[in-house]
C-alpha cells in the first residue's frame, strides 16, 4: 500500500508538471481562496489580541456586571445589530453600583451609562455627542489617565453635580484647546455645566467598553440621569483586589445583585478574557461574514480543483484503460487521481497562506494591525485545502475509477 | 493430463441488449484451453472474437456460463479480485499497442508491476531486463511516439509478460504492423510461447496460422472448427511444470524465471 502511494505520488507529480500552466492556475483559485481566509483570520486576530492586550494592561482584576436577557446568541445578536444602543432595557441601577461596591475584596464599582445629546459652547454647538454617565471611581477602573485639571469629585466648589470631563478629541472641537479648557462652561439640555478635565489621549478606537474616550463627555451619573429623566447603566466596572480573588468575587456579585433584585437573573457578571466578548461581537459577526465569503472564494477554487479533475480523467480515459487492463484496481485508480487532487489544493494552501501573509504584511504597513499568525490558523488552513481537496476531488476520482476498461480502451485516438 | 487444464469454459453465452436489440456475442460457448497451447481465433468481424478475450481476460463478464481459470470458478468473482488476477496472471497485447503516451518504454513495460508490489527500482531492473531481450535496451527512456509500430509492439509484448503471466491475450498484435514487423512480433511470441507460456492470439490473418498448436474458427458466437495442429503431450511446458510432472508433486505451480521468486521473496516480506 505504501507503494503504491509512493508510485500515485510520483503519478500525481508527473500529471501536474505536464499541465504546469493549468495546474498552476488551478492551484491559484485555492490559494485566492486561503489567501483571503488567511487575511481576515489574521487581522481579525490583531484585533482581539489588541483588546485582550489592553485588559491586560488594564489588569486583569477587572470584574464586568452587564444586563443581559436570557435570550439565545442569535436573538442578542440580531438586537445588537438591529438597536441603537444594546443595552438599552437595562435594569441596573446606581443602588447595585453601591452594592457591588459594598464587597469585600472589590476596590471600586464605577457604572458606565450611554447617552447622546447635543453640548453647545458660547461658540460652539455639537450635535450626538457621547456622554458617559459616571461616579467618581470611574478613573479605578478604567485605564484612562487626565491631562489636565482634575476628574469628577464629590469636593469640588460646585459639587460634582456640575462638572464634566471632556475627551481630548472633543475638547479640540468644542473649545479648539486642550490645555485652557478648564473651568470653561458648555451646556446641555439648557443646563450648564463646568469644565474641570480633559482626559489624555487614548489612541485606540476599540475598546472593551465599546467606548471612543477621545470622543466623550463624562459626568455625573446623578446629573446625567437628571437631564435625560433616566439613567441607563449598560455596565458596572468593578476592580477586585487582586486576580485570585476573581471567580469567588463574580459569585458574590452574582449572588448580591440577585438579593437586591429579588431573584431576577437579567444580568451577567463576567472577568477575564469573556469581557471581551460582548464588546467584540458586532466585530465578530463582521468578521464571521468576511471567513465566510472568504470561505465562498474556497469553494469557487475547489470547483476549479473538481474541473481540472474531470478534464484530466476524460483526458486520460485511455490511460485508465491501459491500467485497468494491467491489472489495477478501481481502489488503486480512485487513489491515483484523489491523491493528485489533493495535491493540487495541498500546494493551492501553501500559495495561499504565503499570498495571504504577504498581503497581511502590506496591509500591516499601513495599518496598525500587526498580522497575527498563529499555528491553529496555518493547521485550519491545511485541513481545510485537505477537506476541499478530498471534497471535490472524490466526484472526479469515482468518475476515473468507475470507467469501463474495454470502453476506455476503444477510445484511443 | 487434467491437471493441465489451464482455462475451462462451460456454458458461457454473452448478452448485449435487451428485447428487440438482444444480440449474442457468444452462446453457450464451451471451451478447454490446456498450459502451453498457442491458440488462434479467427473468423469474421463481430463473430465474439474480441468479447471472449475479454472475458477470459477478466476485463468483460459473461451473462451466464462459468468460467474457470486454474479450476477455480472466477465467473462471479468481485472485480477487484479480477483486477487483482490480471495483474497476476494475465498479460494483454493490443492491436493499437495501448501503450501510456506520457510514460517512457521503461515506465510502460514496468507497469503491471505496479499492481503487484514491486518496489521502483526492482521493478525498472525486471522491465528493462525484459526490454534487452527484445533488443529494446537502447531506447528505454524514449517515449512511445519516438518508436516505430513494430517496436512498440514489442514494448507491448514485453509488458504482457513483465510480471509473467499464465495467459498471454493478443487482440490481432500483427493487424498495424507492416509484414516484416508482423514477422518479428511473431518471432517473439513464438518464442515466449515455447518457453512454455500459453497464448490466446485473435486474428484475421490466415498467414500466421503456422506459428499456433491450436487453430479455432468462430461463428456467430459458436465454435465453428476446431483443429489441433500439435498433440497435448508435445505441448512445451514450463520448466517448473515438467520437473513437478516427473516429481508427481507439486501439481499447481505458476511460471518459472526469477522474477517468480522475486515475487515470492516480497510476499514473505509483507
Amino acid at each position: 500500500m505504501a507503494l503504491l502511494f509512493r508510485t500515485h505520488l510520483k503519478l500525481a507529480r508527473t500529471a501536474i508538471k505536464e499541465n504546469r500552466t493549468r495546474s498552476f492556475l488551478t492551484c491559484l483559485g485555492i490559494a485566492i481562496g486561503v489567501a483571503s481566509i488567511i487575511l481576515i483570520l489574521s487581522l481579525t486576530g490583531s484585533i482581539s489580541r489588541l483588546i485582550t492586550t489592553e485588559i491586560g494592561e488594564m489588569g486583569a482584576n477587572l470584574i464586568v456586571v452587564r444586563p443581559s436577557t436570557k435570550k439565545d446568541t442569535m436573538t442578542s445578536i440580531i438586537e445588537e445589530l438591529t438597536s441603537y444602543n444594546s443595552f438599552e432595557k437595562s435594569n441596573l441601577t446606581t443602588d447595585d453600583v453601591a452594592a457591588i461596591s459594598r464587597i469585600n475584596g472589590i476596590t471600586s464599582a464605577a457604572p458606565i451609562a450611554i447617552s447622546t445629546n447635543t453640548v453647545s459652547t458660547d461658540k460652539n454647538t455639537l450635535p450626538s455627542v457621547t456622554i458617559l454617565g459616571t461616579n467618581t471611581d470611574f478613573l479605578n477602573v478604567e485605564p484612562l489617565t487626565l491631562r489636565y485639571g482634575t476628574f469628577l469629585s464629590n469636593d469640588t466648589s460646585v459639587g460634582v453635580g456640575h462638572t464634566v470631563v471632556l475627551g481630548h478629541t472633543l475638547s479640540l472641537a468644542l473649545f479648539n484647546t486642550v490645555s485652557s479648557t478648564i473651568g470653561k462652561t458648555i451646556t446641555i439640555m439648557g443646563e450648564k455645566f463646568m469644565v474641570i478635565g480633559v482626559l489624555d489621549e487614548v489612541n485606540q478606537s476599540i475598546t472593551f467598553d465599546n467606548i471612543d474616550y477621545d470622543n466623550t463627555l463624562i459626568m455625573d451619573i446623578g446629573s446625567l440621569g437628571h437631564i435625560t429623566g433616566s439613567t441607563q447603566i449598560q455596565q458596572i466596572n468593578a476592580k477586585a483586589e487582586n486576580t485570585d480573588s476573581l471567580p469567588q468575587l463574580a459569585t458574590d456579585i452574582q449572588n448580591a445583585l440577585t438579593n437586591q433584585k429579588l431573584g431576577d437573573q437579567n444580568f451577567s457578571v463576567t472577568y477575564g478574557d469573556q469581557i471581551t466578548h460582548p464588546a467584540s461581537s458586532l466585530f465578530v459577526i463582521v468578521s464571521s461574514v468576511l471567513t465566510l465569503v472568504a470561505g465562498i472564494s474556497l469553494v469557487v477554487g475547489g470547483i476549479g480543483v473538481m474541473n481540472i479533475m474531470l478534464v484530466s480523467v476524460s483526458e486520460r480515459n485511455h490511460e485508465i484503460g491501459v491500467r485497468k487492463a494491467v491489472g489495477a484496481t478501481s481502489r488503486a485508480i480512485l487513489a491515483q487521481f484523489l491523491l493528485e487532487a489533493l495535491i493540487l489544493s495541498f500546494f493551492g494552501g501553501v500559495l495561499g497562506l504565503i499570498l495571504g501573509y504577504a498581503l497581511a504584511f502590506l496591509i500591516s504597513v499601513i495599518t496598525p494591525f500587526a498580522p497575527y499568525i498563529s499555528w491553529q490558523i496555518v493547521v485550519a488552513t491545511f485541513l481545510t485545502t485537505i477537506i476541499v481537496g478530498v471534497i471535490f476531488g472524490i466526484y472526479p476520482a469515482i468518475k476515473a475509477a468507475s470507467k469501463n476498461p474495454i470502453d476506455s480502451l476503444k477510445h484511443y485516438r | 493430463m487434467s491437471e493441465n487444464i489451464l482455462i475451462e469454459l462451460k456454458g458461457l453465452t454473452k448478452r448485449y441488449g435487451y428485447g428487440d436489440t438482444e444480440s449474442f456475442a457468444l452462446h453457450d460457448f464451451d471451451l478447454t484451453i490446456k498450459r502451453g497451447e498457442f491458440i488462434m481465433i479467427m473468423g469474421p468481424s463481430g463473430c465474439g472474437k474480441t468479447t471472449l478475450l475479454n472475458i477470459i481476460g477478466l476485463l468483460d463478464r459473461s451473462t451466464y456460463g462459468e468460467y474457470y481459470l486454474n479450476g477455480e470458478n472466477v465467473a462471479g468473482i468481485s472485480s477487484r479480485r479480477q483486477s487483482k488476477l490480471r495483474a497476476k496472471k494475465i498479460g494483454f497485447i493490443f492491436q493499437n499497442f495501448n501503450l501510456i503516451e506520457g510514460l517512457p518504454v521503461i515506465e510502460n513495460v514496468a507497469l503491471p508491476l505496479v499492481y503487484t508490489g514491486y518496489g521502483h527500482t526492482r521493478r525498472l531492473k525486471t522491465a528493462s531486463t525484459i526490454l534487452k531481450r527484445f533488443h529494446m535496451n537502447t531506447r528505454e527512456y524514449y517515449y512511445p511516439y519516438q518508436l516505430s509500430g513494430g517496436q512498440q509492439q514489442r514494448v507491448a509484448i514485453a509488458r504482457a509478460i513483465v510480471g509473467n503471466p499464465e495467459i498471454i491475450l493478443a487482440d490481432e498484435p500483427t493487424g498495424n504492423l507492416d509484414s516484416r514487423s508482423s514477422h518479428t512480433v511473431m518471432e517473439i511470441l513464438k518464442s515466449i510461447h515455447e518457453e512454455g507460456n500459453t497464448i490466446i492470439m485473435v486474428t484475421h490473418n490466415p498467414s500466421l496460422i503456422p506459428y499456433a498448436t491450436r487453430v479455432i474458427r468462430m461463428l456467430d458466437g459458436h465454435i465453428d472448427t476446431d483443429i489441433k495442429t500439435v498433440a497435448d503431450n508435445q505441448l512445451p511446458q514450463p520448466i517448473e511444470e515438467r520437473a513437478s510432472h516427473r516429481n508427481k508433486k507439486k501439481p499447481d505451480v505458476t511460471l518459472p524465471k526469477k522474477p517468480n521468486k522475486k515475487r515470492k521473496k516480497n510476499r514473505r516480506k509483507k
